[in-house]
């Protein structure tokens, strides 16, 4: 029977030939939680009487949530999370200063791959989907894995989303991320993997593929994949020794649900609070005053990000009632960055660089929001008091979208700046 | 035990948030897990003194997406302490993993299953068959149950009982 590439997955994992529905105890190639759930997992482990993880070398760990302890806590944190990893003897720790983003850094390191399974703590997790990696978030069944290997997943339906086209100047593929999740419904992707396809994807690079994959879950989808093309296979070869065997959807699969999005029609999205999903276009919002701006997190951390937003500021200067934030997502983004003279504008435009990781996004621990303030960000979720203060609006929009508003001091179209330099 | 439950329907809408409508978020952030703490507060923002008006085997029937939000198992674990049993039309995948892991029996779809009750209604309902009859209206329906893993889980008493198991069959047992 034609099989879904998230059926193979799992089917894979399991050891036998699954359907969607099916509920089974996979064996994951790779287990994932950050900075902030250590302790926790390792105090679960302690009251179930546990004192190993099932396996060290498929445990990864990264501190990124807040990689500059900015608090007696934070540091207290870090020195325990270092003590615990030490413990379990998991040696793929990625301490403060070294990957950066766990759902980012690990597809740039060469450490996810097609076809494989990852169990992770965390919600974005499903980012690794855009190699054809299965991410599945469980939060506190995590432990579960940890103490036994395996939990139980129920093997999801498939969403099929084909994109055509190609995007218009001053749009990116965040722009594309948040209208799609406008347009579906959440009945439509509940407890699915939305999949991506289409001749669309040959002009989307890989971390714009992170992008897509990244927020179905706002939505309540169980994960996101994107159909492995010979643009994956090239950078996989590049990072990765093992030989790679994608898999894909088998064309003549049943899908639950299928969508075309043209990636032309696509124009300038803002999110506004207190729901990722609630895109309006740019042109409803403009004007609106803003106080915060921030570009980073696993949704739009990447390097390509920083390109759109300093193409955007460059030049320019941050108008005097904002302050803005760029975080890179991973110290190989800072690096690539720097080399190519990113960073420079970033900060002669007045903005400032924060170390790589979740940047604000990680519940606002650094650079909050003040009562009454608004900001404008490339973060993941838009809830009341998701960065600081209850009291403070929070709008979600692309890179471009976000350093534009940043230089006029109130949401602003990024076409009109990008128009301006030509 | 018992997969059958009979009692009142208790008919809710669409939507219903984990962290408001069925159980106040103030007990997600205090990490509170004791049942008999629990119980005393389940569905009260929508049905005040809920927890004095429902009787064991009672039957929560409720619209698209109950437990909407952060995955919180807390108001599952006092729907459980209640013995209460419930049917959905759906459930989003944080909740339907909670509602296990509480050892809550269930129905996690049941399209338009909203039609086929009222408040009140006398139910009788079997989580192992997902036979769902409406004694009062006369009427039988029969929807996808549990898979039979996961029932299993619900048996034990819910995710920790079970790990625990799991992980040291011997001692368990004694």
């Amino acid at each position: 029977m034609p099989k879904a590439a998230a059926e193979k997955i799992l089917g894979r994992a399991a050891g036998k030939s699954v359907a969607a529905g099916d509920i089974v105890w996979p064996d994951p190639d790779l287990v994932t939680v950050h900075d902030y759930y250590v302790k926790n997992f390792a105090a679960a482990l302690d009251s179930l009487g546990v004192s190993r993880v099932f396996d060290p070398d498929r445990v990864l760990i990264s501190t990124d949530h807040e990689p500059v302890a900015v608090t007696q806590d934070g540091a207290n944190r870090q020195k325990l999370v270092r003590e615990i990893a030490e413990r379990y003897g998991i040696n793929r720790f990625y301490d403060a200063g070294r990957g950066g983003l766990g759902h980012v850094f690990p597809i740039e390191d060469g450490l996810v791959w097609p076809g494989q399974l990852v169990l992770g703590y965390d919600t974005h997790v499903t980012n690794f989907g855009a190699v054809g990696s299965l991410g599945i978030a469980l939060v506190v069944e995590i432990s579960e894995v940890m103490a036994t290997g395996t939990v139980w997943v129920k093997v999801p339906e498939t969403v099929r989303v084909d994109l055509r086209g190609q995007l218009s100047r001053g749009v990116s593929i965040r722009d594309v991320a948040q209208k799609l999740i406008s347009i579906l419904s959440a009945d439509q992707v509940d407890y699915a993997v939305v999949e991506f396809g289409g001749p669309g994807l040959a002009g989307i690079g890989i971390e714009g593929r992170m992008t897509l994959c990244n927020t179905p879950c706002e939505l309540g989808a169980k994960s996101a994949l994107v159909e492995v093309d010979d643009l994956a296979l090239e950078y996989l070869r590049a990072r990765i020794e093992r030989p790679i065997e994608p898999l894909n959807s088998d064309p003549d699969c049943r899908y639950s649900f299928r969508s075309e999005v043209d990636l032309s029609e696509i124009v300038p999205q803002v999110a506004v609070p207190p729901m990722p999903d609630l895109a309006h276009d740019v042109g409803e919002l403009i004007g609106k005053r803003i106080h915060h701006a921030f570009i980073g997190s696993c949704a739009s951390g990447m390097l390509q990000d920083l390109r759109d937003a300093a193409t955007t500021l460059k030049g320019k200067k941050v108008h005097p009632s904002v302050r803005m934030y760029v975080t890179p997502a991973s110290q190989r983004i800072a690096a690539a960055a720097a080399r190519e003279g990113l960073l420079e504008i970033f900060v002669e435009a007045g903005a400032m660089i924060t170390a790589p990781g979740c940047g604000v996004c990680a519940g606002g621990r650094i650079g909050p929001l003040a009562d009454g303030e608004v900001s404008i960000n490339t973060g993941t979720r838009n809830d009341f008091g998701r960065l600081g203060s209850e009291h403070a609006e929070i709008y979600l929009a692309s890179p471009m979208t976000v350093a534009a508003s940043a230089v006029a001091g109130a949401i602003s179209d990024p076409r009109e700046l990008v128009e301006d330099m030509t | 035990m018992n997969w059958v439950y009979e009692g009142r329907c208790w008919k809710f809408a669409d939507n219903l948030g984990i962290d408001s409508d069925i159980m106040p978020l103030r007990f997600a952030l205090a990490r509170e897990t004791r049942p008999e703490v629990l119980r005393e507060h389940v569905m009260e923002a929508i049905e005040p003194e809920f927890h004095r008006k429902v009787a064991p085997g009672d039957i929560i029937v409720a619209g698209k997406r109950f437990g909407q939000g952060n995955p919180h198992i807390y108001g599952f674990i006092g729907i459980h302490a209640l013995g209460l049993g419930l049917v959905v039309e759906s459930i989003p995948r944080g909740s339907y993993r909670n509602a296990i892991n509480a050892g809550l029996p269930f129905l996690p779809r049941c399209p338009d299953v909203l039609a086929e009750v009222s408040e009140g209604d006398q139910l009788r309902v079997n989580f192992t068959t997902g036979e769902f009859s409406n004694v009062t209206r006369g009427s039988t329906r029969t929807y996808d149950p549990l898979d039979a893993s996961l029932l299993e889980i619900i048996a034990a008493g819910g995710w920790e009982p079970t790990l625990r198991r799991k992980l040291n069959p011997t001692t368990e047992a004694m």
